[in-house]
């Protein structure tokens, strides 16, 4: 290292200065940080794509009103019956909309070039030009009137063509950009004001534009409430109940049991986990349905075949908390098993001496040493109850009636699967953001809730 | 409180590790049990409180037969070598936690947890943690808490080991100041013969599950029973040679010594082996019986120095004297043993 730097000093030699820089790029890689930051380049390269992107792009499309009808690349102009209405409803101009929905006919040069075309009676093109240059007709009948009254006196089909080829409506017509549509507007009604351009250009607009719409939408949609309450409902029950409650239960009683039966224990109640999701909850659906087990036993004791599963709303819940608890309260087992086995056997020697019985050495020495991993589990669990989809998705898609639906559901529904057809990627990325931000709120919270910075501080040792 | 067990056995699975122990501690006594590591100590502290079940015999309380209790209702405090202090609790929620259990009021406790820190003297640190305390003060707060219960009977399994050598003199005056003061009756573990010497009123000397001597210390020390119980007592250790009995004296082959032949001796057949015992204070300047040497070792312990002495057959006899500075490793030596002071073992390990 101090050799190869010591040469690198020596005045160069002939082709020394060419060679010099190459060995300073390499120098660069010789350096710990340099060759770090390169060796982390690839992770980097896949945190930013796989991790942050994700996330910005989320950010993006809540922004956005992106959703089928949209596409997610730029739209195009198109006056349709929709577009007018919202001509119509938003910006209040009903008359512009009445004009341009309605057919017009403006006799121009274009149209007289394209009758010539037509091979019809060069005598008609002369008269119609000499007679109603840049005239324009509201409507058929009226232009068809005139039509006839020339003095050639074309018969009814002639009418027909010579008037299709000065029918210049806009509807449905498709503009690719808003100049066009301006300038179309502008040969029916010259007099547009600029005001009405622009709300014209925005209203036939079909591509998706940026917008706070879809939080407008969601703070003040009724679903938006109903969905809150079930997640939380949701959220609250599965993690008291299971992934705290249950799994602690399941910690301390193999605790006290005998090594062999509380291993077997803790590989039964790992099963959920490490079974497939689809599997899992088919068994459940399985035990449920109408012709299940449930059932089956049941129908022994005169009582009706039912679906369990999507009977009632409580039903559905009941179920859904069960089948994301049994698989969530796993992994809380797992921590807390392995912390109250951290927790030194003699403690619990002490404590018996001293007089403690088992529910007492569960409420003074277990509970009060798990602090730590409650909160992680807690905090864990919340974010991935929050975002946990598949198994309500396979049980009661979010049924009966919508009793079920969590917010990870309805942006599922609302983004990716509606039976509307039209999915709503702008809305359903604000519902996701909405998440994000109400996780990380969560985080915090629970942080200063068990007070991490009591738990982390160090112990001042004193010998 | 007395403590009987009576023909005590404990096994783990098909292990047996103690066997028919049958063990007393008088009201108000100190006991120590000292022996090896592994020979069962810790196992029969367990057992006087509760923690093991045992596998046959029985375990009284005064006339109590406690046998079948569970530990929460013998009422025994126990210190235990790690101290097992509650870490997530205050020194002082440490020491009232017993009571707590009990039900005691809340002004009951304090009361008594007060008391217990004086005793103990750490008053001052009542609302730190375990893990804010040095070790000796941890130890304090271990028999604080053991004592607050008054229980009947009070278990120290080494408690001394983890603390360095000043604390732990000490913390051993003080452990047996205050077992003076509350007259608890009190099982000492220990594998430390010192501890075991200067602080109980008993010792018994436990090897492989079983007890092979009891007695004072003093008694211990001057007539122990086994090749054993010699061994483990004094420091620093006794020397043995083996020796051959040869007519009326016993001598060591291969070497010119020859001590007399001890009363218990005086029916040994010609030519049978015995081990002779001679602590390393029976040996030196002074005393009746010369013995030829090569110096091999010196050690110098302060006050005195330890000297190691290679007889001719290549056995080792220590020697303590006040320090002197004219002998140096690789002298030739002629010192003397003081042969009404020294112990004769058959080739069991038992004495004559
Ligand atoms: N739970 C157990 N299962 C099986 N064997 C055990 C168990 N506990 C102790 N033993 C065995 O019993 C014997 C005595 O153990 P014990 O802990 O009483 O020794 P000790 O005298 O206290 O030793 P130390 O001085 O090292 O603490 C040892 O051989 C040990 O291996
Ligand atoms: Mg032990």
């Amino acid at each position: 290292m101090d050799a190869s730097r010591d040469k690198t000093g020596l005045p160069p030699a002939s082709g020394g200065a060419g060679r010099a820089p190459a060995r300073r790029r390499l120098g660069l890689l010789d350096s710990s940080r340099g060759l770090g930051v390169l060796l982390l380049l690839p992770a980097l390269v896949l945190v930013i794509l796989f991790f942050l992107m994700p996330v910005v792009l989320t950010g993006v499309f809540a922004f956005t009103n992106m959703s089928t009808a949209t596409g997610i690349s730029g739209g195009a102009h198109q006056v349709s019956p929709g577009s007018l209405r919202v001509l119509t409803e938003r910006y209040g101009m009903g008359e512009l909309a009445e004009r341009l929905g309605q057919p017009t006919y403006l006799v121009d040069e274009r149209g007289l070039a394209a009758l010539e075309e037509t091979g019809i009676a060069p005598g008609i093109v002369a008269s119609l030009r000499r007679g109603h240059l840049d005239e324009s007709f509201a409507s058929r009948r009226e232009f068809e009137r005139a039509i006839r009254a020339l003095p050639d006196r074309p018969d009814t089909r002639t009418v027909k063509r010579i008037s299709d080829a000065f029918s210049r409506s806009l509807a449905n017509a498709r503009f690719t950009d808003a100049g066009a549509l301006v300038a179309a507007a502008e040969a029916i009604d010259p007099d547009l004001t600029p005001e009405e351009k622009d709300a014209l250009a925005s209203a036939t607009y079909t591509g998706w534009s940026w917008t706070t719409d879809n939080f407008r939408r969601l703070t003040s949609s009724r679903d938006t409430t109903r969905v809150f309450f079930n997640t939380l409902f949701f959220v609250a029950m599965t993690l008291v109940f299971f992934n705290i409650g249950y799994a602690m239960f399941l910690a301390i009683a193999t605790h006290y049991m005998p090594e062999r039966p509380a291993g077997i224990f803790r590989i039964v109640w790992f099963l959920p986990r490490i079974s497939p999701v689809v599997i899992y909850v088919l068994l459940w659906k399985w035990v449920a349905w109408d012709t299940g087990f449930l059932n089956a036993v049941l129908s022994d004791f005169g009582v009706r075949p039912r679906n369990w599963m999507l009977d009632s709303a409580t039903q559905a819940w009941f179920f859904v908390i069960m089948i994301n608890g049994f698989v969530g309260a796993s992994m809380g087992m797992l921590i807390f098993a392995s912390a109250i086995k951290a927790i030194p056997e003699t403690h619990f020697h002490a404590a018996s001496v001293d007089g403690a019985y088992r529910w007492q050495q569960v409420r003074h020495i277990i509970l009060p040493q798990l602090k730590w991993p409650i909160l992680f589990v807690t905090c864990y669990q919340t974010l991935s109850l929050l975002t946990s989809i598949e198994q309500t998705l396979l049980a009661t898609d979010g049924g009966p009636g919508g009793a079920t639906e969590v917010w990870s559901l309805w942006i599922y529904h609302t983004a990716l699967n509606n039976y509307a057809g039209n999915l709503q990627y702008g809305y359903g990325a604000a519902m996701a953001l909405v998440l994000v931000v109400i996780g990380i709120v969560l985080s915090l919270i629970y942080l200063r809730l068990f007070n991490y910075n009591a738990l982390i501080t160090r112990p001042r040792i004193e010998l | 409180m007395r403590i009987l067990l009576d023909k005590f056995s404990k096994a783990f699975g098909a292990v047996s590790v103690i066997e028919d122990m049958t063990l007393e501690i008088g009201d108000g006594e100190m006991l120590a049990l000292l022996g090896p590591s592994g020979c069962g100590k810790s196992t029969t502290l367990f057992a006087i409180c509760g923690i093991h079940k045992v596998s046959g015999g029985r375990i009284l309380f005064g006339d109590r037969d406690v046998t079948s209790l569970p530990p929460q209702e013998r009422n025994v405090g126990v210190v235990f070598q790690s101290y097992a202090l509650y870490p997530h609790m205050t020194v002082r929620e440490n020491i009232a936690f017993p009571l707590r259990i009990a039900g005691k009021s809340s002004v009951e406790v304090a009361r008594q947890v007060d008391e217990m820190a004086q005793l103990v003297h750490i008053e001052p640190l009542l609302d730190r943690r375990p893990a804010e305390l040095s070790g000796g003060q941890q130890q304090r707060v271990a028999l604080a808490r053991a004592l607050v219960r008054r229980p009947h009977v009070l278990l120290l399994d080494e408690p001394l080991a983890n603390l360095d050598a000043k604390l732990r003199l000490e913390m051993r005056s003080e452990i047996r100041r205050i077992q003076l003061e509350t007259g608890i009756t009190a099982v000492l573990v220990t594998h430390d013969q010192v501890e075991a010497m200067s602080m109980c009123d008993r010792i018994a000397i436990m090897d492989a599950g079983r007890i092979v001597q009891i007695a004072t210390p003093t008694e211990m020390y001057n007539d122990p029973h086994t090749a054993f119980v010699a061994g483990f007592l004094g420091n620093p250790p006794i020397a043995f040679l083996r020796g051959v009995v040869s007519g009326d004296a016993i001598v060591v082959p291969q070497s010119d010594v020859r001590l007399p032949k001890p009363n218990g001796a005086r029916n040994l057949a010609e030519g049978t082996r015995v081990s002779v015992g001679i602590r390393p204070e029976n040996f030196g300047p002074a005393g009746d019986v010369p013995v030829r040497g090569r110096i091999s070792f010196v050690e110098t312990q302060g006050r005195e120095n330890l000297y190691d002495l290679m007889l001719a057959d290549g056995s080792v006899l220590r020697s303590i004297q006040p320090v002197r500075s004219d002998i140096a490793v690789g002298d030739e030596v002629e010192w003397s043993v003081a042969s009404d002071r020294i112990f004769m073992f058959d080739d069991k390990g038992e004495r004559i």
